[in-house]
């Protein structure tokens, strides 16, 4: 199945980010998934993602993307990996270059990331200068985060601060969610946020991979 | 007696004493039907319970609720083979008007039934339903079916929504709660919490249900996946399951 214009296309449909990767081409396109769903008509070859089960000839679980895209990337023999995303968190940790173990955040716990998106949007906060907080609040969920948040703005904490402490819960729940490794490798948006960065370095250290960790998994699919 | 309605049916959940179940037959009628109530049978919700409720005992209220006129009587297991809250539903139940009997498994009863249908290849849903079959007809199966080696491990209770069962090759072995529904030992804490080493093995619950908590330390111990869900199972726990199945 060929994307619009017939070229071979492969695609993360996240739930709020999608990008679509053209192989031959090598162009990369990252779009907001409220634009991918109003391209009615686009198809992809193989896909993952919550939003692209129904475009795809292929549709590819995203932990086994994200642990395919992983080895692909990763030449180490044990690492642990997380995809942090707007709506979840998923992680494999592998040894020997075989799953040792996995999970993947689902009710609790999530939308964190669309949350601190949402917050970061409203309060015009720019997380390349936002200094990292020595102060968190607890991220139950991204609803209860958000309340927490509204609160410390209430109570007086400036809204950068406010924000600083709910990535801060963020990255603790992270941490805790990787089983608190020396170190990890990273995927996802949150590897182009400087604060998320500085303030995961408090606990472990991190290797970024970028967005397209899932998509180097969908391009096996093709091999 | 029999003004009764012809579909009228006796319910019973959790795995009651054998004895109990024969002695409520016996009294209410041995033609009877019996109806499972921890199953989901479609019924609405009859808002008795607080919504953080584990689903398998929501069910009990509702489907009895649904079924008033047709039920003469439930069995209800309310013993450490079942849970506090299996305990709570028969008093709501009983204060509702419904004619409840209380089962307690005690240890002289545990029988030791071997396990042919936990260990079996059969699709992991035919596997529980046999399982589960077994509480009202514990005769041994004609054709039992072919023993096989498990290359996944699935450990809990029956969930609520089967569909998660579908994911697993027909090699999985059974552990947990149903695994000692097979054996006649419901309340052996010891046997619901053996698995095989070295095999995957998802370790599901029910959400808000007390059996989590040793969920999450068994899959802690053996590596597995634990898995939660209220209600029905979504995308994402059939994904995070399939990854699992697939990966492991």
């Amino acid at each position: 199945m060929s994307g619009k214009g017939g070229r071979v296309k492969i695609a993360d449909c996240g739930s709020t980010w999608t990008k679509i990767l053209d192989p031959a081409a090598h162009t990369l396109e990252i779009i907001t998934t409220k634009e991918l769903v109003r391209r009615a008509d686009e198809r992809f070859e193989v896909a993952t993602g919550h939003c692209g089960r129904g475009r795809c000839r292929i549709y590819r679980n995203e932990l086994v993307a994200l642990a395919e895209g992983g080895l692909s990337l990763v030449d180490d023999d044990d690492f642990s990996l997380v995809d942090v995303g707007g709506r979840d968190i998923k992680f494999v940790r592998l040894k020997g270059r075989k799953v040792e173990k996995l999970d993947w955040n689902l009710a609790c716990g999530s939308t964190t990331g669309a949350t601190l998106e949402l917050l970061g949007n409203y309060y015009d906060i720019d997380f390349s200068t936002l200094p990292a907080s020595d102060r968190w609040v607890n991220v139950t969920c991204g609803v209860f985060g958000m309340e927490r948040v509204l609160e410390q703005i209430a109570v007086g904490t400036s809204p950068e601060e406010s924000v600083a402490m709910f990535l801060h819960g963020l990255v603790r729940n992270v941490i805790d969610f990787v089983g608190r490794p020396a170190h990890f490798y990273l995927s996802g948006g949150f590897c182009e946020n400087p604060c998320f960065m500085r303030t995961a370095e408090r606990y472990s250290r991190v290797t970024p991979l970028g967005r397209t960790v899932l998509l180097e998994g969908l391009k096996k699919v093709l091999e | 007696m029999d003004n009764r309605s012809r579909d009228t049916v006796i319910g019973y959940y959790g795995f009651p004493r054998r004895k109990v179940l024969r002695e409520a037959r016996e009294r209410f009628g041995r033609e009877l039907g019996l109806v499972d109530l921890d199953v989901d049978r479609g019924a609405l919700d009859s808002g008795i319970l607080p919504w953080t409720t584990c689903r398998i005992i929501a069910n009990i209220v509702d489907n009895a609720v649904d079924l008033r006129g047709r039920l003469v009587a439930i069995v209800a297991a309310v013993g450490e083979d079942k849970c506090d809250r299996g305990r709570h539903a028969a008093y709501l139940l009983r204060r509702l008007g419904f004619t409840v009997i209380e089962s307690r498994f005690p240890d002289d009863e545990l029988e030791n039934r071997p396990l042919v249908i936990s260990r079996s290849r059969l699709p992991l849903r035919e596997k529980i339903d046999r399982i589960m079959a077994t509480v009202v007809d514990p005769g041994a199966p004609a054709a039992p079916p072919a023993a096989c080696e498990p290359t996944h491990g699935f450990w809990g209770v029956p969930p609520h929504d089967f569909r998660i069962l579908d994911l697993f090759p027909e090699t999985t072995h059974v552990y947990g709660w149903v695994r000692c529904v097979e054996a006649g030992r419901p309340s052996d804490v010891e046997l619901e919490c053996r698995v095989d080493e070295g095999v995957p093995t998802v370790f599901f619950t029910q959400s808000f249900c007390a059996k989590q908590d040793l969920a999450h330390h068994l899959a802690e111990k053996h590596r597995g996946l634990a898995v939660d869900c209220h209600r029905e199972i979504n995308d994402s726990i059939l994904a995070k399951v399939e990854a699992f199945v697939k990966l492991s």
